[in-house]
C-alpha cells in the first residue's frame, strides 16, 4: 500500500468513527455504504469509470455475509484499512445484499456457513488438488468472480502465502502455472461472477420474516428441543428475536437477541438462550415460510445442531420419529396453529392426549404387534408431516454421525480452548430385503445411545490413545486432551490419537452398535472466519 | 585429538590438492602450509564447525571438536528460515533472514557482518526459499529470488531468477546479473565449474554468467510411463553434502508394480541423485524405502554406497542394495542432519533447541547440544575454517 494513502486513511478515522457513533447504527442508505467504499477503499482501490464495476476489485466479486467480513477484516489486520465497527457492518449488508449469492448458489454448501463440523466435501479433482487441499471446497464454492478477478485471487496466494507452491500437493507440479491458466477460468465458468440465478433473486421481492415461528433442532448435551420464535421487525432486515420452548425431557428454553436478513435471505441472530450466547445461521425460504440452517454456541461452535422453523399452519416435527411393532409410547408433534384432529397411520393407536396446545401435542400412542413397517403420515387437523412416524419391526443398524471426526487438543493454560466432538446415533431397520446397509433400509431417525471409544487400530493401540486422547460423555460428547508435550508418551507427544467411537443402542433386549472414527489432532493455530 | 586433526588436514590437502589439479592451479599447497593455526581464537586449517540458525535469530557455531559452542551472532532483522551458505574458506556464514528476504555475511571468527544485501525493493517483495548458495572460487553469492509486486490493489506475481551478487560489495549490495529460472527451486549449489545447480521439480544447471541452463536430471518431467510411476516430489529443504563435496537431491517416487494406485502391489521409493560437485558427475538411485520419512540424507565419507537421514528416527541405508543398515530411536523430531568430513559424528538438528550427536558407526547418541532457541527450519552447515 502507498504510504501517503495509508496516511490519508488514517487521518480520516477519527472524524469518521464519530459520525459512527452520533449516527443510527442501523440500516445505512446504499448511498452512505457507497459514501464509506469512497472514504475507506479507495484509498488503496480506484474508480473504474464502468457504472456496472465501478471500484476495482471489489465490484468484480460476489460473497455470501461471512465473505465479506472476511474480507473486509484481511484489509483491517494486513492492508491498513481503518474502519468503525459500524461501518464495517453497513458495508457487510450492502455488499451482501447488492453483491451476494443466491439461495440456489449457496445449495449444499450451506454447511460451511453454518460451522457444520466434520462434513467431508468432494470437489473436481483439479479444484481439490489445486485449492481444496488448504480450504474448504466451500470457501471457493461460495464466491463468484470474473475470470481477471479469480486470477488476482491467485496472483495474491503468491504474495500472501509465498510458499503456497511448495507445500505437499503443490511442489509435484507447475502449481501457480495451473492455477492460473487452468483453475482460473475453470472457476469463472463454475462461479461466474454474472449469473441469471443472482439477477433474478436480486430483482424478486423479498418477504419480511416477522411474526411468530414454530422452531425445532437439537443441541449436543440437550437434545431435541421445540420452540416458538417471535419475530418483531425493527427495520427493514432487522429484527428483534425471542424464542420460548422446551427440550424432550421436559426442561424449559428461554432466550432472546437480534437477527439481521442479509441478500433477502440470509438470517443471522445472535442470542442468548438460558445465559448461553448461540448464534443461527438460516435460510429464509422464498416464500419466507421457513427457515433452515444450524444453531451453535458462540464460543464453542462444535456444540450445535440444525434447527429448522415453520411459519403458518404446518407441524415442524414429530419427536422421536419411530416406534416398534407392540410399542407404547408418548411421542411429541410440534408446529404452528395445530389445531383438528390428530390422524396416525393404520396399526398406531392413540391411546391419549396426554397435553395439548397450538404449538405442541403430546400423544400416548401404541404401534400394534402387526403395524406395517414403514414411515407413517401424522396429521393435525389439515396440516400433515409426511412420513415423519417411523413404525419398524427391529432395529438391524446404527450409523454413527459424523461418521469421519476431528476433534482437537487444547486448554492446559494455552491460548486454544479444546475442539470437541459431538455424536449422534441413527437407527435403521432392514426394509424389505431383510438385509441391513442396503437402499431400502428405512431410516428410524436419531436414537439414544450408549457411548465409549477405543483404539482405531494397532498403532494407536500400542501407543496407548485411549488413555491419553480424551473421553466421551453420556451425550456423545468428545471432550480431548490437554495440549502440549506429554513426556509420559513416546518422544513426549500431544495427547493426540486415532480412535474409534462406539454407539451403542437398546433395541428391547439386544444391542446395536455403530463405529465412527475420530482423529485427536493438535491445536488449529489459524481460525479463519470461513474455513 | 591430535590424530583427528592431522588425517582432517591430511585429507584437506588432498582434496585441495585435487581440485587444485582440476583448476589447473599450482599454487593451492603452499597456501595450505601458511594457514595459521587459529583465527581470533578459533582454530583453523580446516577445523570443522558445525552451523546453524536459532529463534529469535542468531547464529550458532559450534566446535566438531569439543561440541561446544564457540560463538553466537545476532541476526539482523526476524528469523527467517535460517538458511545458510558457507564461503569456501569456511570464514564467511551467509544467513537467509528477515522473512526469507535478506542476506548477511558474517565472520564466524568474529560475528562481523561483511556482506549485506535486501532483495526486496520498491514495492516488489523478494523471498528466497533457502535456495542460496557461494562459488568455489567465494567471490559470488547466488540466491533464487522470488518477486511479488505488490500494487495498490493487487498482486502481482513475478518470474523467478538467479541473483548473482559480487561478495565483495560489502554492505547493501545489489545483484550484478540476474536470470530467469524456475519456480519452486529450493536448494542450490555450486561447482567447480562455476555452474549452480538449481535443485526444484527437476534438477538443472545454470551458467551464473550467461543464463544458459541445462538439464541435470528430469525429475517431475522425467520420460517414464505414468502407468507405472509416479512422478516425484523433490522438494528438498536444505543443501547439504560439503563435507563430500556432493549436492544431493531426494525424491519421493511409486513404482506400480501392479495396476497404477494398487497400493499393495507398489514399491514406495526414495529416489536420489547425486552430483559431484568438483567432477559433476551425476549418480541416481531408487533404493532406499520410503518408510523411513526423512527431511534430508547425508552420505558417509568413508563409504559413499552409506545414506544416513533422520527425522523421528535415525537411520542408515545401503544406497546401492537400499538395505536398512541400522535405526535408532530421536528423542524428538529433528528436520535437519549433517556429519564431520572424517565419517565419524553425525549432527541432527532443526525444529528444537537441541542438537543431537551421535556415533556414525553405531548410531547411538554421544552427546547433545543445547542452544538458546528453536531451529525450526534452519539449516545445519559444516564450515571448515581454513
Amino acid at each position: 500500500m502507498n504510504n501517503n494513502k495509508t496516511t490519508r486513511a488514517l487521518l480520516g478515522t477519527g472524524a469518521l468513527a464519530l459520525m459512527g457513533l452520533a449516527a443510527a447504527p442501523a440500516q445505512a442508505a446504499d448511498a452512505d455504504a457507497e459514501r464509506i467504499i469512497r472514504d475507506r477503499c479507495l484509498a488503496c482501490h480506484t474508480e473504474t469509470g464502468e457504472s456496472a464495476t465501478p471500484f476495482s476489485r471489489i465490484s468484480e466479486q460476489r460473497k455470501t455475509p461471512e465473505g465479506w467480513m472476511m474480507t473486509i477484516s484481511r484489509m483491517q489486520q494486513q492492508r491498513g484499512l481503518v474502519i468503525s465497527p459500524d461501518e464495517k457492518r453497513t458495508l457487510v449488508k450492502y455488499l451482501s445484499d447488492t453483491q451476494g449469492l443466491a439461495p440456489s448458489e449457496t445449495d449444499g454448501l450451506r454447511y460451511l456457513l453454518e460451522k457444520k463440523p466434520n462434513v467431508v466435501e468432494s470437489f473436481d479433482q483439479l479444484l481439490q488438488e489445486t485449492c481444496v487441499r488448504c480450504h474448504s471446497g466451500a470457501r471457493i464454492a461460495l464466491q463468484r468472480r470474473t475470470e481477471d478477478e479469480w486470477k488476482h485471487l491467485v496472483h495474491f496466494h503468491m504474495g500472501q502465502i509465498p510458499t503456497a507452491e511448495l507445500h505437499a500437493g503443490a511442489r509435484d507440479r507447475a502449481w501457480f502455472d495451473i492455477a492460473l491458466t487452468n483453475v482460473a477460468p475453470k472457476l469463472a465458468k463454475d462461479y461466474p461472477f454474472n449469473s441469471d440465478a443472482w439477477n433474478s433473486w436480486k430483482s424478486a421481492a423479498k418477504k419480511d420474516l416477522d411474526g411468530s415461528w414454530a422452531m425445532t433442532g437439537y443441541l449436543p448435551g440437550k437434545g431435541n428441543f421445540d420452540a416458538t420464535l417471535r419475530v418483531t421487525k425493527q427495520s427493514a432486515d432487522d429484527y428483534a428475536v425471542a424464542v420460548e420452548g422446551t427440550y424432550a425431557d421436559g426442561t424449559p428454553l428461554t432466550g432472546e437477541g437480534r437477527a439481521v436478513v442479509y441478500a433477502g435471505y440470509e438470517w443471522r441472530a445472535s442470542l442468548t438462550i438460558d445465559g448461553v450466547k448461540v448464534r443461527q445461521v438460516l435460510a429464509a425460504s422464498a416464500d419466507g415460510m421457513a427457515l433452515e440452517g444450524r444453531m451453535f454456541e458462540r464460543d464453542d461452535e462444535i456444540i450445535g445442531g440444525s434447527v429448522k422453523a415453520v411459519k403458518g399452519n404446518a407441524i415442524a416435527a414429530v419427536t422421536p420419529s419411530y416406534i416398534k411393532q407392540g410399542e407404547r409410547k408418548v411421542i411429541t408433534v410440534s408446529g404452528n396453529n395445530l389445531k383438528g384432529n390428530v390422524k396416525l397411520g393404520s396399526g398406531l393407536k392413540l391411546i391419549s392426549v396426554v397435553s395439548r396446545d397450538s404449538s405442541r401435542i403430546q400423544l400416548l400412542v401404541e404401534a400394534s404387534s402387526n403395524a406395517r413397517v414403514g414411515a407413517k403420515d401424522v396429521k393435525v387437523g389439515r396440516v400433515s408431516a409426511n412420513a415423519a412416524l417411523a413404525v419398524y419391526d427391529k432395529l438391524d443398524r446404527v450409523e454413527i454421525t459424523p461418521s469421519e471426526s476431528i476433534a482437537r487438543i487444547g486448554g492446559a493454560g494455552g491460548p486454544i480452548p479444546k475442539q470437541k466432538s459431538a455424536y449422534r446415533a441413527v437407527g435403521y431397520t432392514a426394509g424389505a430385503d431383510g438385509k441391513p446397509g442396503t437402499d431400502d433400509d428405512l431410516r428410524l431417525g436419531y436414537m439414544p445411545a450408549a457411548w465409549s471409544l477405543k483404539p482405531f487400530d494397532e498403532i494407536a493401540k500400542h501407543d496407548n490413545d485411549i488413555k491419553y486422547a480424551g473421553t466421551i460423555d453420556r451425550d456423545g460428547i468428545f471432550t480431548p486432551g490437554d495440549a502440549g508435550l506429554n513426556p509420559e508418551r513416546k518422544m513426549s507427544t500431544n495427547n493426540v490419537g486415532n480412535l474409534t467411537v462406539v454407539g451403542t443402542v437398546q433395541d428391547g433386549d439386544s444391542s446395536v452398535q455403530g463405529e465412527a472414527h475420530l482423529l485427536v489432532t493438535v491445536q488449529k493455530f489459524v481460525t479463519p472466519i470461513i474455513e | 585429538m591430535k590424530l583427528t586433526n592431522m588425517f582432517k588436514r591430511a585429507a584437506l590437502a588432498g582434496a585441495i590438492g585435487a581440485s587444485a589439479l582440476l583448476a589447473g592451479c599450482s599454487t593451492v599447497n603452499t597456501e595450505v602450509a601458511q594457514t595459521p593455526d587459529t583465527i581470533n581464537g578459533m582454530k583453523a586449517g580446516g577445523h570443522e564447525y558445525i552451523l546453524t540458525v536459532t529463534r529469535p535469530n542468531q547464529l550458532h557455531i559450534v566446535d566438531t571438536e569439543t561440541n561446544q559452542l564457540v560463538r553466537t551472532c545476532d541476526v539482523p532483522g526476524i528469523f527467517g528460515n535460517g538458511g545458510i551458505a558457507m564461503s569456501p574458506d569456511g570464514r564467511i556464514a551467509y544467513v537467509m533472514t528477515n522473512k526469507w528476504e535478506d542476506v548477511y555475511g558474517f565472520d564466524i571468527t568474529n560475528c562481523e557482518i561483511k556482506f549485506s544485501a535486501k532483495q526486496s525493493y520498491d514495492n516488489v517483495t523478494v523471498k528466497s526459499f533457502i535456495s542460496m548458495a557461494v562459488s568455489a572460487d567465494g567471490k559470488e553469492l547466488y540466491t533464487v529470488q522470488n518477486p511479488v509486486r505488490k500494487l495498490s490493489d493487487r498482486f502481482e506475481t513475478m518470474a523467478p531468477r538467479l541473483a548473482v551478487f559480487n561478495t565483495d560489495d560489502g554492505l547493501n549490495a545489489k545483484p550484478v546479473r540476474s536470470f530467469p529460472v524456475d519456480r519452486r527451486i529450493t536448494k542450490i549449489g555450486s561447482m567447480q565449474n562455476g555452474e549452480v545447480i538449481l535443485g526444484g521439480g527437476d534438477l538443472k544447471a545454470i551458467n551464473p554468467k550467461t543464463g544458459e541452463m541445462r538439464m541435470i536430471k528430469a525429475l517431475q518431467n522425467w520420460d517414464r510411463a505414468p502407468d507405472k510411476w509416479v512422478p516425484p516430489d523433490a522438494f528438498a529443504m536444505h543443501t547439504m553434502g560439503e563435507h563430500v563435496g556432493e549436492f544431493i537431491m531426494p525424491y519421493f517416487t511409486i513404482r506400480w508394480n501392479g495396476a497404477p494406485g494398487d497400493e499393495s502391489q507398489a514399491d514406495f521409493l526414495w529416489g536420489h541423485v547425486r552430483i559431484d560437485t568438483e567432477t559433476g558427475k551425476v549418480e541416481s538411485f531408487e533404493t532406499v524405502p520410503f518408510e523411513f520419512i526423512v527431511f534430508n540424507w547425508v552420505t558417509d565419507p568413508n563409504d559413499k554406497d552409506v545414506l544416513y537421514g533422520s527425522f523421528n528416527q535415525l537411520s542408515k541405508h545401503n544406497l546401492k542394495t537400499g538395505e536398512t543398515m541400522g535405526v535408532q530411536a530421536m528423542d524428538h523430531t529433528y528436520y535437519n542432519i549433517n556429519m564431520t568430513g572424517d565419517g565419524k559424528t553425525i549432527y541432527i538438528g532443526g525444529t528444537s533447541s537441541d542438537i543431537s550427536v551421535h556415533d556414525a558407526a553405531t548410531l547411538e547418541k554421544i552427546g547433545s547440544i543445547q542452544l538458546t532457541g528453536d531451529m525450526s527450519t534452519s539449516d545445519l552447515r559444516l564450515a571448515r575454517l581454513k
